[in-house]
């Protein structure tokens, strides 16, 4: 066994989609992204710029709250950047990388956070696009993440379309896939959870994908468990 | 951001506001939402919100003056949009604060107050949400709301800040908001 934890294995993986330079946003209902990036200031060499929805830009949080929209995120900020300038930064193509949740997704990165169910008869209504309709076609590219992987949450057929665009990364507890930016690019499996093999992963996904180049997931470095270990001392985010 | 391009159509006095992606949307038909081709000849073609002019708008300020001029300290989230956006405007504060503050640094004032219709001190308004930089979110009053069973809503509102006072009072102990009310 490794020693990944699901969320530990989500937001490392999540953490390395930052490329040096880039200007990364997370945003509302987002812990995993918000402690990614985090940690990717502290694990990693390279210079980047972080956006936090609640306004923060390159915040230094003495505690990490529970929501990722908590004002107390954007302690330690030299500027403010509130909802309409990063919508507008993202709308305009100056947004580089941008997590953005999903409910359900399909193997062309559509996400739907709207219905589960029809539209007129739901069995589910889900809290909406947050902004997704917009920021997916517009960012350069988008990276999301879910802690089921199941083939009623990673589907064929979405029940409804809330965004479509640049999907370039999806992790799971159990592996990262990536897909090219174009439209019709289907995601393929990048690298699997050491804990489980591809066989499990595509039994438990409703979209068929490509796994031949794909490889065990590296395990966690050093600095990244430390990073890690720094911004969740007792494992209350990244333990389970 | 489609609910922004429709409040920013109202504050800018036009019928639509155009808005960036939206292309691939389900969500499009959905509504309605029309598109347009760009008359400067780009060929692009956009999306079109149509304004939304709320009736009233509701907003909680960390200080405001007798005249309604209301400060916010930190991020204004959606508060300047939907202020002038909407038809008419409250305003909540946490304290009410002499002008001659709001002088001395007037562009921290999100809201002047001739745009305020009415206003009124509510210390511990935004509770269990934050206000910063008075109070963070109360996580264990957001969680105990959560619960799916009888008696909740009811323990809390009696949980509520404004409660524990008027209890505080009735004891006859000092309570939390003391200073906000010197103030008053």
């Amino acid at each position: 066994m490794s020693t990944w934890t699901p969320s530990s294995y989500i937001i490392v993986n999540l953490a390395r989609q930052i490329r040096p330079e880039e200007i990364a946003f997370s945003g509302v209902n987002s812990t995993l992204p918000m402690l990614a990036c985090l940690l990717a200031k502290r694990a990693y060499d390279f210079h980047y710029t972080y956006i936090n929805v609640a306004g923060g830009v390159e915040p230094q949080p003495t505690k990490i709250p529970l929501s990722s929209s908590d004002p107390a995120i954007v302690a330690g900020s030299p500027a403010i950047f509130a909802n309409q300038d990063f919508y507008d930064l993202c709308a305009r193509g100056g947004l580089d990388l941008v997590y953005l949740g999903c409910a359900q997704i399909d193997a062309e990165g559509r996400t739907n956070v709207s219905v589960i169910g029809s539209w007129e008869n739901p069995r589910v209504r889900l809290p909406g696009g947050g902004g997704a309709a917009v920021m997916l076609p517009t960012a350069k590219r988008v990276v999301t993440w879910r802690t089921e992987h199941s083939s009623r949450v990673l589907v064929d057929k979405l029940d409804f379309v809330t965004a479509a665009g640049n999907m370039a990364t999806l992790v799971t507890p159990l592996g990262v896939f990536q897909r090219d930016t174009r439209p019709g690019a289907r995601f393929r499996l990048e690298s699997w959870n050491p804990d489980f093999d591809v066989a499990h992963i595509a039994r438990q996904t409703g979209f068929a994908f490509d796994a031949a180049a794909a490889r065990p997931t590296e395990p966690m470095s050093v600095r990244e468990r430390e990073a890690l270990a720094q911004l969740d001392p007792e494992g209350r985010l990244s333990g389970g | 951001m489609t609910l922004v391009a429709g409040l920013r159509a109202a504050s800018y006095g036009v019928p639509f506001q155009p808005v960036g992606g939206v292309h691939g949307s389900d969500l499009a038909a959905l509504n309605g939402w029309q598109t347009v081709t760009d008359p400067y000849g780009s060929g692009k073609e956009v999306y079109v919100i149509p304004a939304i002019a709320p009736d009233i708008a509701v907003m909680h300020a960390a200080e405001i003056d007798v005249d309604g001029n209301a400060r916010v300290y930190g991020s204004p989230f959606w508060d300047h949009v939907l202020t002038r956006a909407a038809k008419r405007v409250f305003v909540t504060a946490e304290r009410l604060v002499p002008t001659d503050v709001l002088r001395a640094q007037p562009e921290l004032t999100l809201v002047p107050g001739f745009m305020v219709e009415a206003f009124a001190v509510v210390p511990g308004g935004a509770w269990p949400g934050s206000m910063h930089p008075y109070y963070d979110v109360d996580y264990p009053a957001v969680e105990a709301y959560m619960k799916d069973e009888p008696g909740v809503l009811e323990a809390h509102l009696a949980a509520a800040p404004e409660k524990q006072d008027q209890q505080q009072e009735n004891e006859g102990r000092k309570g939390k908001s003391e200073d906000a009310k010197e103030i008053q």
